[in-house]
């Protein structure tokens, strides 16, 4: 029972990430290798609201999450929007040098010691026993349960919301949609907008939950693979395969070996690329873009 | 397209010899002569540290220009070359450590793990292209580093692995002098198997690839072995790149093969200037001096000592900063920057080459 | 013609990738309301003149290098696809003419609008001129069948409320049956609405039977233009593009005579 809970946290944190990639992919095909450093942020960020809205917890949440909205946001707007247009590697690459960049700030700002936004904002951590003999720790249940909510709020926003619809104009045919009035500069920072804070929040989650170090960005980057692995333009895709990679790392853990955690992930990535390149979901003519 | 060097006025070459040296004009042979006399002569004025600092660029070189010929000249991404690397060093590092294999040995030993590993790092390249290949060879790298962490693990160097100098009949090479030569040697013999490949019907396919590989395909070239090709080309010099670097050092452990090597590799090509080795040079030399000149440049400030345990996080910053910009502003990199230059002094006082087709 | 043009192409120069002139000084104008053909074989630059007024030359490399792209007296050439939106320019391109994987009334809904139509009057305007496309709401686009994308792709276009209408290659891959019906379409869009509609054609029996103007490119230039009724009258026009040969089997001296004139197109 205690692992079928392991794998539900696990994958949920990988879902909430995955999230963030699948966005920014979806809807202007690029690779944002800096999610993981800015879901790091996010979590700094609440480390800030924190000691700023010393004894109103709620508040410093709210304030962290706007922020990171916002961080989305000029991003884009002042690094991301140049490489628009450019080819498709040198964003991915912009954005590597911009995680690099974040890592180092983030060490310069904050120091690189661990840090505790959950004492920080007197939160307690109880473990919840569960019917049938698991436990799960209070934030670990709150980070379920927040995946299950941005899931289920992106999916009514994209199919419903008349700016969802336009993110998925402008992710199928951006010259059309240009063309058709759509603001391609708006809905692109609309896209990282939105990544950022999802991955924000899951980077404050597990930091409320088990500390803030610098093996989060580590975590970030194994959500990768549970992005591609369901098709990076697809949010389905996004959650089907982060339960995979989420079992195939807690079972690889249990009954082969614990160093094997940090490559599972790429190994199933692998497996995928050599069967079904464009993943689980994914559109197949994504394949031949560069 | 003019290529390389632009030159004043029309020159000509009337034999097969002059066409394939490697050097034109007299100016090129003169400056290459002086180039080459600079190098000879440096180790003998220069301390340990700045001997150090050539022995890093050359090793540096060796893997920049492997990369360069693999994602500048045949168009393949790699980003998981400091795996390429790690490999080389682990294979150098095993064999002395469990047979106490001798150099010969272990850096052609180097050589062929890293042409091996190069058709499992090529593979994907059948079938994906751009990011989806980029994204495969960056997994390939984790596997590669987490295997040399299983065997450190497994064997009991959670440190790392110590290596003996290598020896030649006796004598072992721990001279910062001797092993300055030594590198520049295996540096030259790198560009020159590079210049050749690419001056041969490998490098004219790889071109066509990287131009347009439908196109190249439909010309008969065999994509499928010549991208294979790139690959195990440049990763088994980038492994022997990897073994040189381990005995240079005396030491391999996997942290030295972080993601960020990676990256360092990839901006030494982008920096440098895609599509030439003289980029790769470029970019080799400036990614391993950058560390150095932040560190100076730290010194100069009035708080100096308190930047001493984060040089780290300013290095990350610094690296990251800078990437940004040339990849925002000088996409063609230093090679772009100093074509800029040569051609405004060549064309001075005009200031752009006649528009071909120009006039009605 | 005391009124001043909608559209005025003068000399236009379009460069592909520094290199290749496509466009070689085409000088045009469209007055409000009218439907204006551009006619031509594959190459002549009809596209690339479409994409000069619409501003997406920047996605092939190539660029306006001379002359002048005016409408409702501001110049437009090389500017951002959006602004030219913005002034009342829509385009339906030639490929991708609709997002593939949304419903139509997804597709329906997505471009802008100006800002007091909503969501029911543009649905209401697109099913007023292709009802069709009312049993089709909730199709995915892309299985769609040629003419119905091709509907939808002018609906699209009309929910943007466009003064100027360009439409690329209306006919291409479409049976004469529906290519005929889309054209009455486009008549009828112009007599309701008022709105200019310029078309580019290879097939030019399609375009001359709506065409109030045209214009007959070759090579990057115009060498032909006037009123549609003498452009059908036209024997030239009828021997090279509408495919009526003008006499008997036999040809005779005159015949060549004929060809020989027309080497001139191609000087």
């Amino acid at each position: 029972m205690q692992l079928a809970v392991n794998i539900v946290v696990l994958s949920a944190i990988y879902a909430l990430i995955a999230c963030g990639y699948v966005l920014i992919y979806r809807v202007s095909r690029v690779l944002n290798l800096a999610h993981g450093e800015l879901m790091m942020l996010g979590a700094y960020l609440l480390l800030a609201t924190a000691a700023s809205f010393a004894g109103n917890p709620v508040a410093a949440i709210a304030a962290a999450v706007v922020l990171s909205l916002a961080v989305g946001i000029l991003v884009y707007v002042f690094l991301m929007r140049k490489m628009t247009g450019e080819m498709v590697l040198a964003a991915v690459l912009t954005t590597v040098a911009l995680g690099t960049l974040l890592r180092g700030l983030m060490v310069l700002i904050w120091s690189a010691q661990q840090q505790y936004p959950g004492q920080a904002l007197g939160f307690d951590n109880p473990a919840i026993a569960l019917p049938g003999g698991g436990r799960i720790s209070t934030f670990a249940a709150i980070l379920v349960v927040t995946t299950a909510l941005v899931y289920t709020g992106l999916f009514v926003f994209l199919r419903f919301g008349r700016w969802g619809v336009r993110m998925r104009a402008a992710g199928q045919n951006p010259l059309l949609a240009a063309q058709r009035g759509i603001n391609l500069h708006a809905v692109y920072a609309l896209a990282w907008g939105l990544s950022t804070l999802t991955g924000s929040m899951a980077g404050m989650l597990i930091a409320l939950d088990s500390g803030l170090t610098s093996s989060m960005t580590v975590i970030g980057l194994k959500a990768f693979p549970a992005a591609l692995v369901g098709g990076l333009d697809s949010l389905v895709g996004a959650l089907v395969g982060a339960l995979i990679i989420g079992a195939a790392e807690v079972l690889s853990i249990q009954y082969v070996d614990p160093l094997l955690s940090d490559v599972v992930p790429f190994l199933v990535l692998i497996a995928m690329l050599i069967v079904r390149p464009w993943g689980l979901f994914g559109t197949r003519e994504e394949l031949d873009r560069v | 397209m003019s290529r390389g060097t632009p030159r004043a006025s029309g020159y000509f070459r009337t034999d097969y010899a002059q066409d394939l040296a490697l050097t034109q004009t007299r100016l090129e042979r003169a400056s290459l002569l002086a180039f080459a006399v600079i190098l000879a002569a440096f180790p003998f004025l220069a301390t340990a540290f700045y001997l150090d600092l050539a022995c890093q660029v050359f090793l540096a070189a060796i893997g920049a220009l492997s990369l360069m010929l693999l994602t500048g000249y045949a168009g393949q991404i790699s980003l998981g070359h400091a795996g390429l690397l790690a490999a080389g060093a682990f294979t150098a590092g095993i064999l002395f450590r469990e047979f106490n294999a001798p150099f010969w040995v272990t850096l052609p030993a180097a050589a062929a793990v890293g042409a091996l590993l190069g058709i499992v790092f090529g593979l994907p390249s059948l079938r994906l292209r751009g990011l989806y290949l980029a994204v495969s060879t960056l997994a390939l790298h984790f596997v590669v580093v987490y295997l040399g962490g299983e065997y450190e693990s497994k064997r009991g160097y959670s440190t790392g692995i110590m290596i003996d100098a290598p020896t030649i009949g006796g004598y072992a090479i721990t001279n910062g002098r001797v092993w300055y030569f030594v590198l520049l040697v295996a540096a030259v013999a790198t560009l020159l198997i590079c210049i050749n490949l690419l001056r041969s019907r490998t490098g004219r396919a790889w071109r066509a690839i990287r131009a347009h590989e439908t196109v190249a395909e439909a010309l008969g070239i065999n994509i499928a072995a010549y991208k294979l090709l790139a690959f195990v080309i440049s990763s088994a010099m980038a492994a022997v790149a990897g073994a040189l670097f381990a005995y240079y050092r005396h030491f391999v452990s996997v942290e030295a093969f972080s993601l960020f090597l990676s990256i360092q590799y990839v901006a030494m090509i982008i920096v440098g200037g895609m599509g030439s080795l003289l980029g790769a040079l470029l970019g080799a030399v400036f990614v391993t001096l950058f560390p150095y000149l932040i560190e100076a440049a730290l010194q100069q400030l009035p708080n100096a000592q308190s930047y001493a345990g984060v040089l780290f996080a300013v290095n990350y910053a610094a690296f990251g900063a800078v990437m940004i910009l040339f990849l925002l502003f000088e996409p063609l990199g230093l090679v772009g920057i100093w074509h800029r230059v040569q051609h405004y002094f060549l064309l001075w006082p005009f200031k752009h080459r006649p528009v071909a087709g120009a006039g009605k | 013609m005391s009124e001043p043009a909608l559209l005025t192409v003068e000399k236009l120069e379009v460069v592909y990738h520094r290199t290749i002139t496509a466009v070689q000084g085409i000088s045009l104008s469209v007055r409000k309301g009218q439907i204006v053909a551009i006619l031509g074989t594959n190459g002549a630059g009809k596209s690339t003149t479409l994409r000069a007024i619409s501003g997406f030359l920047g996605i092939d490399d190539a660029r306006v290098t001379d002359g002048s792209v005016t409408f409702n007296g501001r110049r437009i050439e090389n500017r951002q696809p959006n602004e030219i939106t913005r002034f009342g320019i829509a385009l339906v391109p030639e490929r991708d003419k609709v997002f593939p994987n949304l419903t139509v009334i997804e597709n329906l809904t997505a471009p802008f609008a100006p800002s007091h139509y909503n969501r029911r009057d543009s649905e209401d305007l697109a099913y007023q001129f292709f009802p069709r496309l009312a049993e089709l709401r909730s199709r995915t686009a892309g299985l769609l069948s040629g003419g119905e994308r091709q509907m939808l792709a002018l609906a699209s276009a009309l929910v943007c409320r466009p003064e100027l209408l360009l439409v690329d290659e209306l006919s291409l891959g479409l049976a004469p049956v529906i290519v005929q019906d889309l054209m009455a379409r486009l008549v009828q869009i112009r007599h309701e609405l008022g709105t200019t509609i310029v078309i580019v054609e290879q097939s030019a029996a399609a375009a001359l039977s709506v065409a109030d103007y045209g214009y007959v490119l070759e090579n990057g230039r115009v060498v032909l233009d006037g009123e549609g009724a003498r452009l059908r009258a036209h024997g030239d026009i009828q021997e090279f593009y509408l495919g009526q040969t003008s006499g008997s089997d036999r040809r005779s001296y005159r015949s060549v005579k004929q060809y020989r004139r027309s080497r001139r197109w191609y000087g």
